[in-house]
Order: C-alpha cells, then structure tokens, then sequence
C-alpha cells in the first residue's frame, strides 16, 4: 500500500508562498499529473513529496505514515530528474547500481540486478558508457532505470522529456506509460505539457499559483474544466471564450455573440439570467461542425495538421475554431455555414471569476 | 554591406590587439629574464644591452650551481611548504566550500564576508604581531611557520574558489544521490568530488603557485634553515654587487618548475577554470 496524500500543504520560499494549501490524494498505483505552467509551484509540491524541500506546513503522508521529517530515502521514492541529473563520472551501469551500492549490497549482486533492470529498459549493450557517450533517449531510459532499481514505494518525475525533442518524447511517453501498467507503483508525474497529462494520468492536477485549480480524470479536466484557467490551458489550439448574452429568438433561447445566436436549452438559459454575472462562451473545435443549416461565418485561416484540418471561422463580434477531418483545404475568405454538435457541448464561464457554470 | 564588414573585421581586430598587448607585457619580462640569465655581467650593465654573440654565456648557471648546497635548500623548503599549504588548502578549503555552497548553514553569509575579510589586510600590518606570535611559539625560521602563514591566506581563496565551482553544479545531481540513499557526506565524497576534480586541481595548482612565489612573510620569518628559493635568489644581490646574471640564472631554475606545472597541466586547469561546471 503506498498511497500518497497531501493535507494543506504550504511551502514558502521567503515572503513567497509557492505551494499555497495544498490538498491532494493519490490512491495506491494511480498515476497523477501536476499540469501547470512554469511557476505554478508544480515541481515545489514534488520536491516536497520527494523530502527534497521541507513543506512549511501540513502533512505529508505515504502509505499512511506522516513523512515530513524523513529523508528522500527514508520515504522510499524514486525520482526522475528534469535533466535526468546522471552521474558523469559514473558508467550506465555504475549510475543505476548506485543505490544498491549505498545500501551496501556486493558487487555481484548489484551486477545481477542492474543486468535485469538493464535489460528490461534495453540499455544491456550499453552498461560500460558514459553518460555523455549516449543518446538522449538513452540516458532518459538509465534515469528510469536508477528508479526502478530501487522498487520504491513511490515514483516521482519532474518534466522527464522536456530536453526530448517531439519524436522521442512520444515514444518515451508511451515507454513510461507500459512501464506502469507493468509495475503498478504509485507514480506522480510534473509537466506543463497538457497533451503528456491527458495521455499518462489516470487523474490530472491542474496547478495555478501554488495550488490545484481541479483534480480530475483527464476526461474530467477537458469535457467539463472547472475554470477558464483549466478549459484554455487543456486543449489544443487554446479555447477562445466569446463573450455575450441571452436573449430569446423566435419564442426561443439563444446566445448572441455578435451576430451569431447559438440556441440554448432552457435550462442553461434560465441559470445564465439568473443572477448578475455575465458569462463567454467556449466550445471545443471537434464541438464545432459545418453545417448548411448553421450560423453563417467566413473562413479566416485554415490549418491542416494531418489527421484534422483547423479552421478558425469568423463572423461579425466573433471568432471559433471548427476542427473538421482529414487534410481538408478552405480559400480564406469564402462563406461557410457552422453550429455546434450538441447543446452540452456549450460551456459557459462566468467573466468575473472564470468558474464554468454547471450545465450538467 | 562594406560598413557592416568592416565593423565585423574591427571588433576581434580590437581583440586581437588587445590580447596580443597583454601577451607582451606578460611575457616580456620573463623573456628577459630567461634571455639575461645567459648574458655575462657586462653585456647586461651596458647600455643598451649588448646582444652580440660573445655575451652569451652558461656561466651564470654554473656559478649557481656552484652554490648549489644554498639554492637547494631553498628549493627544497619551497617544495615542501607550497606542498604541504596546497594539500591542507584543498583538504580543509573543499569540504567547507562545499558546506558553505550546499549546506543550509546559520549565518553562512556572515562566514564568507569574514573569510573574504582576511584578505582586507595587507600583509605589512600583519607582519610584526605575526612575527611576535610565531617567536612566542618557537617557530621562526621554521618551515611549519611559512606553512600557516600561506594557509591562512591561500584557505579563504580556496574556499572562495571553489564554492563558485560547487554552485555551479547542477543541483538535480545531488538530489538524485540524495534520493539514491547517500548522506551529505557521502554526495561530497562519491559525487561532488569526483566531479570537481579539474577545479580542485586548478585551485591546488593556484594555491601551489602562491606560496611557491611567497617573498615577504618567507623573509620575515625566516633566517638560515628555513629560507625558501626566492629568498636564496635575491641574496644574489650582494651587499657591494648585484650579480645579475647569476640572479636571473637563479630565478629562471625558481619558476621553472610552476611554468612546467602550468605547461603539463594547461588543459586541465584550462578546463577547471574556463568550464566551472559539470554538465549533466
């Protein structure tokens, strides 16, 4: 059992509060992301978890024991580094023994461990290199090695792939991802790539200024995001919010945005004129389908990206981006008809605190 | 375009010269030095110096060779207290670097101002208490004097040093020994020194240089048997003559030995130096 949890957490570097209260329970072999940008306090709250930092108040617990006053060590979790921090001097297989060294274990008995650790992550013919002899994606694969070697309680990455360029942090991805459905342990895993979050977690954490936004499944954090904070920052290209208002067309509730109406179910009309708050509109592009019986709007720019054609389509007051199948080519400027698939996919946020309003 | 070329031509041309001017104001005196060692004391004193090829001679060298019992000495007592100071420079200044770089220490601050303050003081106003404290303690003209003396000014620059090294470090690398299992103690001795030996020797070749080339406090705290080599060479000048060449002859063999330590080691301490940081 080795489950994670965090209880108003804080940690202040000064006067600065980085992690501002932080609440957060990671059950036993779930893998959790940290989402967030640079300076959210992401990689704080891991350090903290790791006994890297010392949290200036509340509980940090591991597998029900408070951990607060013990060492990285003691705590029993593994950490894969940022810029993967191996050993220069050490070889590949002197890096990934060099825990088991520490706990005094012989030679031969490392050797035999690191031959299977090695083995597993493909890195057998390389043992006798140096860090610096390797590829990149090597020396990300011994960085996960010196952490699975130690069977801990806990693993922890902090950006793993962010020196990785796009290709090989795919296939790193993908490599993380098998290793824990092969090993089950508790994994907590920082980035602020949010396409990296959604494909790995099973529950995202999305961070701003020192503590969490929401904490959901990955279909939680994109189908239905807390905030305009979470809806922009999950999702790619950014959601855009359109700001507007009810008003009834034909003896039915629409949203004006400009020139554009987007019918309403009557519900959502009635809490959206309920109170004083005015609310923006944001749909995801894939929500968005050309449709001869649509809102009328031209084409500004089309982006073809392969499996999917971005076309950001304008109309007088407003702009949305439709995500249509397929490399498909629009002349910028011609006359296109659109609406949004389904009533639900409407998501609306207030303008004052960004909360979404809750449609469900 | 031509202005824009030659603006790209004059910036390293500035360089250049720049460099080049400093080559020779670096060089030029050892160049002498080295050149007036083989001159005969009359071609030397003339003026201008008469470079023609029957002023050239080795006999300087001989006539220091013939007092070669003093100049021995003299080197072997620079020997052994440049290297004694440069091994407890860098046993006692690393670690205490590496607290005062990594360590959370209280008042940490405070200690740097103080050990850089040690190095406010000319070495005149220290002089005499410091000669008065080494006669109570029985340890002038001893080698074991000259030994702390140097320490206590080649410690707080090794110290200095090398925290600079030690920061420069990327912290990740001690994170993940400290994840790995090490103590603090165990991250300096199989991490951070291992990684740090270019700078450590750098700094060891730095400190070795000093107190090799020390003049003052040797001459002030030493009189017979614990004299070091640039006290022996400046005895070349007498009380009636200076005997230049033998001087010069005397103060070539003086350096020597740090500029073939300088040459041996270049890359190394190139490295330590220039790089100052291990990349991860």
């Amino acid at each position: 059992m080795a489950e994670v949890e965090l209880r108003a957490v804080t940690k202040n570097f000064g006067k600065v509060a980085v992690c501002r209260g932080i609440d957060l329970q990671v059950a036993d072999g779930e893998f959790v992301t940290l989402l967030g940008p640079s300076g959210c306090g992401k990689t704080t709250t891991l350090n903290l978890v790791a006994g890297l930092e010392d949290a200036s108040a509340g509980d940090i617990l591991i597998g029900g024991r408070r951990v607060n006053d013990f060492t990285p060590f003691e705590r029993d979790v593994a950490m894969v580094f940022q810029n993967y921090a191996l050993y220069p001097h050490m070889t590949v297989a002197e890096n990934i023994g060099f825990t088991l060294r520490l706990r005094g274990i012989g030679r031969a008995g490392r050797r035999q461990r690191v031959a299977e650790v090695a083995e597993s992550l493909e890195l057998s013919g390389v043992l006798d290199r140096l860090p610096a002899q390797l590829s990149g994606g090597q020396q990300q694969r011994v960085a996960l090695g010196r952490a699975i070697i130690r069977e801990p309680q806990v693993f922890l990455f902090d950006e793993p792939f962010s020196n990785l360029d796009a290709g090989l942090r795919i296939k790193m991805r993908a490599e993380v991802k098998e290793l824990h459905q092969r090993l089950r342990v508790t994994s907590i895993f920082v980035t602020h790539d949010q396409e990296e979050a959604l494909s790995l977690s099973d529950r995202i954490a999305v961070m701003r200024e020192g503590a969490i936004e929401q904490y959901g499944t990955p279909a939680e954090v994109y189908a239905r995001p807390a905030s305009k904070y979470v809806a922009r920052f999950i999702g790619s290209p950014p959601l855009e919010f359109l700001p507007g208002r009810v008003e009834g067309e034909g003896g039915l509730p629409v949203f004006r945005v400009g020139a554009a109406a987007f019918p309403l179910p009557l519900r959502t009309a009635e809490r959206l004129v309920q109170g004083a708050q005015t609310f923006a509109l944001g749909v995801r592009p894939e929500h968005v389908v050309l449709s001869p019986a649509g809102i009328r709007a031209t084409v500004r720019l089309a982006q073809p990206v392969g499996p999917a054609t971005f076309v950001t389509l304008a109309w007088e007051g407003g702009e949305l981006v439709a995500r249509v199948p397929g490399m498909a080519s629009f002349a910028a400027g011609s006359a296109v008809h659109f609406q949004v698939d389904r009533e639900e996919h409407l998501m609306f946020f207030d303008d004052h605190q960004g909360r979404r309003l809750a449609t469900e | 375009m031509a202005g824009r070329r030659v603006g790209r031509l004059v910036g390293p041309s500035i360089v250049v010269v720049g460099l080049a001017l400093f080559v020779v104001i670096t060089i030029g005196p050892l160049a002498w030095l080295v050149i007036s060692s083989f001159m005969e004391q009359q071609a030397l004193t003339t003026r201008p110096p008469d470079f023609s090829a029957a002023s050239f001679t080795l006999a300087n060298y001989t006539g220091v060779f013939a007092a070669a019992a003093q100049l021995g000495q003299g080197f072997a007592n620079s020997f052994l207290v440049a290297l004694f100071t440069t091994a407890v420079a860098i046993a006692v200044g690393a670690p205490a670097a590496y607290a005062l770089a990594r360590l959370e220490l209280p008042g940490a601050d405070a200690i740097l101002l103080m050990i850089l303050g040690t190095q406010m003081l000319p070495g005149i106003v220290i002089a005499i208490p410091l000669f008065i404290v080494m006669s109570h303690l029985g340890l002038v003209d001893t080698r074991s004097a000259l030994i702390i003396v140097y320490l206590s000014f080649n410690l707080p620059i090794v110290i200095w040093i090398l925290r600079g090294f030690f920061l420069a470090i990327p912290r990740g690398i001690e994170r993940a020994a400290a994840v790995d299992g090490a103590t603090t103690a165990q991250i300096f001795r199989l991490i951070v020194l291992p990684i740090s030996l270019a700078p450590l020797f750098a700094t060891g070749v730095f400190a070795f240089i000093e107190s090799w080339n020390e003049f003052f406090f040797a001459l002030i705290l030493t009189r017979q048997s614990a004299r070091t080599a640039p006290l022996v060479i400046s005895q070349f000048a007498g009380q009636y003559q200076t005997v230049f060449g033998q001087m010069m002859a005397a103060a070539a063999l003086a350096i020597a030995p740090v500029v073939a330590l300088a040459v041996l080691f270049r890359n190394m301490i190139m490295k330590g130096f220039a790089e100052g940081m291990v990349k991860g």
